[in-house]
Order: C-alpha cells, then structure tokens, then sequence
C-alpha cells in the first residue's frame, strides 16, 4: 500500500492561495475574520476558579447577579445604561442587508442591549427598531449627516478594525448596489476602497480636538466612543484616554470583516486575549480604569469568552460573527447555494462576493429575503439572553453578585503563554509566567 | 443683529450662546475676538448668518446644515468637515482638510488651501481662490472642485466621480487623475462660480474660466483589474 505524504509547507491552502493569486493578479479579499488555527494564547487558556470553601457561591438559579452596564460616565451627560454587557457590533449597511440590520436592531433592543452603524452611515428603519444606538464615524464617512449623528445614544470615532488595522474598508462592486451607491455618494458598481485615515485629523493631538468637536455637535450628552484595531494596544489606549474618549473599543486580530485582504485578517494585530491585558494595563497606568469603560471585540463567542474578557478588565464585548451566526451564517441550508460560491456550510467566508446564501450579506432582494427580520431579530436576541445567561452562570459560581464584579483572581491560566500575558498563575501553580 | 464677544470664554460657552441666539430666532450675528479657538460654529443647522471677526481654529463650521458662516481671517484644519449644506467663507487662508467630507453646500476660500482640500468630498461646490496644496481632491466622490491658482501633488489622486477645475499650474496628477476637456458648460458653470463667489479683486487676478483645466478619475482605479497593476500598485 503506498502512503501518501503532503508538504507541511505547501499544505492544499497555500496551493489553492498560490494558485487563486497567479490566476487573478491580486491579494485575496475575503469576509469572516482569520481562518488560521489559533496556535496563540485565547480565551480558552483560562479556566474559572469557582467558589467551594474559601469562597461562598450564590445560588445559581435564585440569587440575582446584575448585569446592568453603564457605558460613559467620564464626561457624557447621558451614559450609555445597557441590561446586558454584550453588544452589537459596528456592521455596515451595504456589507449587510437591511434585513440583516433590522434585525441585529431589535433583536439587541428586545433584550435591553444597543447595536452601532457601520461604514455606510445610518439606516432609519435601524434607528426606529434600536433601543441604544452607537453612530459610527469613520474615515470614510460614508453616509454622515448631522441629524443622524444627534439622534443617536453614542457616537463612536474609528480608527481602525481588528480584522485590518491601519487600512480602510472595502465592498466589492457586487455589493454597490444602487442603494448603497447612492447612501454612501459613489457610482454604482464601483470596488469601493475607502481610506485608512481620516480626512480632516491625523495625530493623536488633533484627535483630542475632534472629540471636543463631536462633543460640541451632540451637545455634552452622549458618550464618545473610540474604538481600534489591536496593535500597539498599551500606547494606543492611553493616547485614546488622553484624547478624552469616554469608551475605548479594542478590536483583536481574531475580528470579523465583511471584507479585506486575507493577509491582514491573519497576520496583523494582536489577539483579543492579549489585547485585553494590555488595554486594562494601559488605564491602570495611567489611573483611569474604571474611568473609562473598556469594550473587547474579535472572536467573541459566547458567555464564556465574554465572562473572560469581563473579568480581564472589559466593562463589555462587542459580537460581530457571532450575531451574524445566530443569524443563520454558516448553517446547512440552501445547501446548492453554498456549493455555487465554492464552499459549503461551515467552511463559509464569503461575505465580500455579496452572494450570501442566507441573505445576511447582501444586497440582491431575492437572497436578503431568506433573512426574516421577525426571526431573525428573535434569534438574535435569544443568542444575547443565552450568552448572558452565561455569563451570569460563571458570576455565580465565583461568588459575585454583579457580572463586572469578574477579576483575574477568578482565573487560572491553562498554559504558560496565557499566564505570562494576563498576569494569571498556571494552573497547579503558584507562579505567574514571566515575571 | 446679536453679539458675541469670546473674551475669555469656553469654546462651549461660546457656541452655546450662537445656538440660543438662532433658537430665539436671530438670522444675523457676529462673533468677535474668536482668538482661533477649535470648534467654532459647529453643527449650526438653521439658515442664519454668523461672522466670525478673526480667524478659526480646527473644525470650525463642522457639521453644519444650513447656515451662512464668514470668517474675516483664517481657518484651521477640517474647516467645514461634513458639513451638509450651507455656506462658508474664509476671507484668508485654510488649513489641512478644508471642506473634507461635505455632502453639499459651497465652501469658499478667498486665500490658500493647505493639503487634502475636498478629501472624501460627496457633493457640494468647493472654490479657492489662491492654491492648494497636495493631495486635493483625494478619494473625492461627488461634486466640484475649483482652484483658481496652483495645485500641489498628487492632485485629484483616487477619486470617484468629482470633477475638478484649475486655475493654475498643477505640480502633478495623483493616481488615475486624468485631463479632460471642458465642456461650454463647464466654462460657464465655472464662470458663473466664480463670478458669484469670488470678491472681483481676487477673481481679477486670476484666469479666464475658459483657461481653466478640467480634471476627472480616468475609472482605472473604480474595479480591481490586474491588467492595471502599475496603478494599482501605487494606489494599494
Ligand atoms: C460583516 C461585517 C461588517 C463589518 N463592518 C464594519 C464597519 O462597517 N465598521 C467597523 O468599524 N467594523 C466593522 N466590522 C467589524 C466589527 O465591528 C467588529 O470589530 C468585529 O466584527 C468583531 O469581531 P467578531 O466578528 O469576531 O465579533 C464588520 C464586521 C463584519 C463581520
Ligand atoms: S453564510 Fe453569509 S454571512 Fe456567513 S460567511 Fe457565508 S456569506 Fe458570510
């Protein structure tokens, strides 16, 4: 019998890689957050240390254990109040169908949680169905208008995403609907690149001044928002609390996109895990912890992902593919469809070609209308009370009778790597790696 | 006509104090000593009349709708950012950004432009009466652009669908910028323009519109196309 042996280098995704460029010309775009196989420290190298007898748990089906979170209590007027500490993440309109938005809007509003724009500006039906709404105000600007920016309850300035930090969005041409051309002002069909950087500010210094502007323009009341793509996370967390930022959003490398060059979903940025240790470190260096809110993105998959980054240091996470999932991305139905995009369900990630199977995202009406808004919106909101759930669940058990009263101290790191970087002792011992 | 004096007073004060005047109905009102603060008049969105007695300092007139704004001296970066509609004008010179990502509306600036002029610009009509510097036009998507002296490099780099008018030399074309003819109705639009906007000792120093050169995106850059990878290579 003859055995048959495969490069460890040229493994058949790098052919299939190699083979897609000298056919195209060009980097691979894709949608859906890195495909690698997470060979770096994650949430999962910690495990909770519940309470048995030097701590008291709370009983897990009766006691309460709140999950209210408050989001802007540095300068902001009005605070974000939010039941739960998992939001909806930035998606744009465009990169998702209306459908998909309306129902992201009042599945997150059913279950007292907020949901944000995206790269295309507002969506009026998206204002009506949400209960908090964040604005986002990117480098694009896509679609902003001053009336849409008052209406809402936060106004979050990007810098960056975690699936690409230091580049701009991208929606391919199949994707620029007339719709979505006339939304965001460009010609119908065009592959929209939009910039890295902002037009009107560079440095962090000018930064502080446009913060004070958005200030100016929502009238004091609603909290600003700065949200990044993981990199140099310490520094760049203090310059965000320094420009006067009432939330810092910090998106790790494992973030979703709708779409961007493959190389940069994989290989740039640091993990979500790494990236909240270093957050944290940053406003306790700077004695603003707690002053200013912290929110974790990328990769965030369920309760236990978020009790983790909530006892790290987060006041919330933010889901993207998550939700999209709860929304039916990835799952065994219009099978064919999958099939004609080249792949199959659970192995999907291409959002970027705008032939989702399941309507999400897209733009053409025939595959948006597979996503119904009703359903879709309870899906989603049973995800958000199931992933609370969650979380309270590990609260309880530690013995806390509020989610953000989470710490480290209520973690054992399963690895070396996990140890050194959130500072925790290896299980079975009393050490902290590297130090 | 109502007064504010800045004096010593909070940029916050300041524009609280203009947005109360235009609640109670004032349609004309003039700011004095604006010592180059940042922020000023941002997000007006009545049709009133303000006029700033000096110069602004960043984002000044930001996110406006509707009203007119006059600036006696000069203007920092991102002078009427986003603005939706409306009017601004500066008597002086502009800096970094000025009427970056505005939706409609017409900022005029009788002196200079600094670089990114119009950057990411989605509608409206945009007139300088001097230069500007480089970069102008970038990723601009809808709407005019008019330069009635030089223009720095990389003019005019990625855009869309705006089109740009220049008066004078332009030190280089940004990536897919390309020369177009202009149209009679173009010489008449930019005509008409400048005739409308410009004061005439400033527009007489300036040429003819029929001098002016047109440019527009030559689209090598609007789909991906391996075939144009030289292009892409710069713009990537
Ligand atoms: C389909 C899709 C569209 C997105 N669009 C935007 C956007 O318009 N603006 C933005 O800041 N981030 C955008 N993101 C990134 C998310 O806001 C968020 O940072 C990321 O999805 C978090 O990672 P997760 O998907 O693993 O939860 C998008 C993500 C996805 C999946
Ligand atoms: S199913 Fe739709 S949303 Fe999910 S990865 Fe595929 S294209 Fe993207």
């Amino acid at each position: 019998m003859s055995v048959l042996q495969a490069s460890g280098v040229f493994q058949p995704g790098v052919i299939d890689d190699i083979q897609t460029k000298a056919a195209s010309g060009l980097y691979r775009i894709r949608g859906y957050g890195t495909l690698r196989e997470r060979r770096w420290a994650t949430f999962d190298d910690l495990t909770f240390l519940p309470c048995s007898l030097t701590r008291i748990p709370l009983e897990g089906y009766r006691e309460k254990c709140s999950t209210k979170t408050v989001l802007g209590t540095r300068f902001a007027g009005k605070p974000v109040e939010l039941d739960i500490p998992v939001m909806i993440t930035g998606m744009s309109w465009g990169a998702l169908s209306y459908n998909a938005k309306v129902a992201l809007a009042k599945g997150a509003a059913a279950v007292g949680s907020s949901n944000t724009t995206g790269d295309g500006g507002m969506l009026l039906a998206e204002r009506e169905n949400s209960r908090t709404l964040i604005y986002e105000v990117l480098p694009s600007r896509y679609g902003i208008n001053i009336h849409h920016m008052r209406m809402a309850d936060a106004i979050e300035l990007t810098i960056g995403q975690g699936a690409k930090p230091g580049t701009g969005g991208l929606l391919l041409g199949s994707k620029v609907s007339d719709t979505i051309a006339r939304q965001r002002d460009l010609p119908i069909g065009v592959d929209q690149r939009s910039p890295a950087r902002h037009p009107d500010f560079l440095g962090p210094d000018d930064m502080i001044i446009k913060v004070e502007e958005l200030r100016e323009a929502t009238d004091w009341q609603v909290p600003i928002f700065i949200k990044m793509g993981a990199s140099r996370v310490f520094d760049d967390v203090k310059l965000a609390a320094k420009a006067k930022a009432d939330v810092i959003v910090v998106d790790g490398m494992e973030g979703g996109t709708g779409a961007s060059p493959a190389i940069l979903q994989e290989h740039t940025g640091i993990p979500t895990l790494a990236a909240v240790c270093e957050a944290r470190a940053a406003l306790e260096d700077c004695g603003l912890y707690g002053e200013v809110q912290l929110v974790i993105a990328g990769g965030i998959r369920d309760g236990v992902d978020a009790a983790k980054a909530i006892a790290l240091g987060a006041d919330a996470v933010y889901i993207g593919t998550a939700a999209l999932i709860g929304l039916n991305c990835n799952r065994p139905i219009h099978v064919e469809d999958y099939h004609q995009l080249g792949t199959e369900p659970y192995h999907c990630h291409h959002c970027h070609t705008g032939r989702c199977p399941v309507g999400i995202t897209t733009q053409d009406p025939e595959l948006m209308r597979r996503l119904d808004i009703e359903e879709g919106a309870a899906r989603v909101s049973n995800l958000l009370r199931a992933m609370t759930l969650e979380i309270q669940m590990l609260a309880r058990a530690c013995g806390k009778s509020d989610v953000h009263h989470l710490e480290p101290e209520d973690m054992a790191a399963l690895s070396m790597e996990a140890s050194a970087i959130c500072g925790i002792p290896l299980a079975g011992t009393r050490r902290v790696f590297g130090r | 006509m109502a007064e504010i004096d800045c004096g010593a007073r909070s940029t916050r004060e300041i524009n609280a104090e203009l947005k109360q005047w235009i609640q109670r109905g004032e349609t004309d009102i003039v700011v004095r000593h604006p010592g180059a603060r940042h922020n000023l008049a941002v997000a007006i969105l009545s049709p009133a009349r303000v006029r700033l007695e000096g110069s602004a300092g960043y984002f000044c007139a930001g996110l406006i709708d509707g009203p007119t704004i006059e600036i006696s001296g000069s203007a920092g970066w991102g002078l009427a950012e986003s603005m939706m509609n409306g009017r601004v004008v500066v008597e002086g010179n502009a800096g970094n950004g000025a009427a970056a990502a505005i939706r409609g509306g017409t900022v005029v600036i009788h002196g200079d432009a600094a670089a990114r002029l119009g950057a990411s610009m989605k509608g409206g009509l945009v007139i300088v009466g001097g230069n500007c510097g480089y970069m102008a036009g970038f990723m601009a998507q809808k709407g005019t652009l008019i330069v009635c002296g030089d223009a720095g490099e990389a003019f005019a780099d990625s855009m869309y669908a705006t089109t740009c008018f220049v008066g004078g030399r332009i030190a280089d074309l940004g990536t897919d910028a390309v020369l177009a003819e202009p149209t009679a109705e173009d010489i008449a639009f930019v005509d008409d323009a400048l005739a409308a906007w410009l004061p005439p000792a400033i527009r007489g120093k300036r040429p003819p519109a029929r001098e002016f050169r047109k440019v527009v995106a030559g689209r090598k850059l609007w789909n991906f196309d391996h075939r144009e990878w030289k292009l892409w290579q710069e713009a990537l």
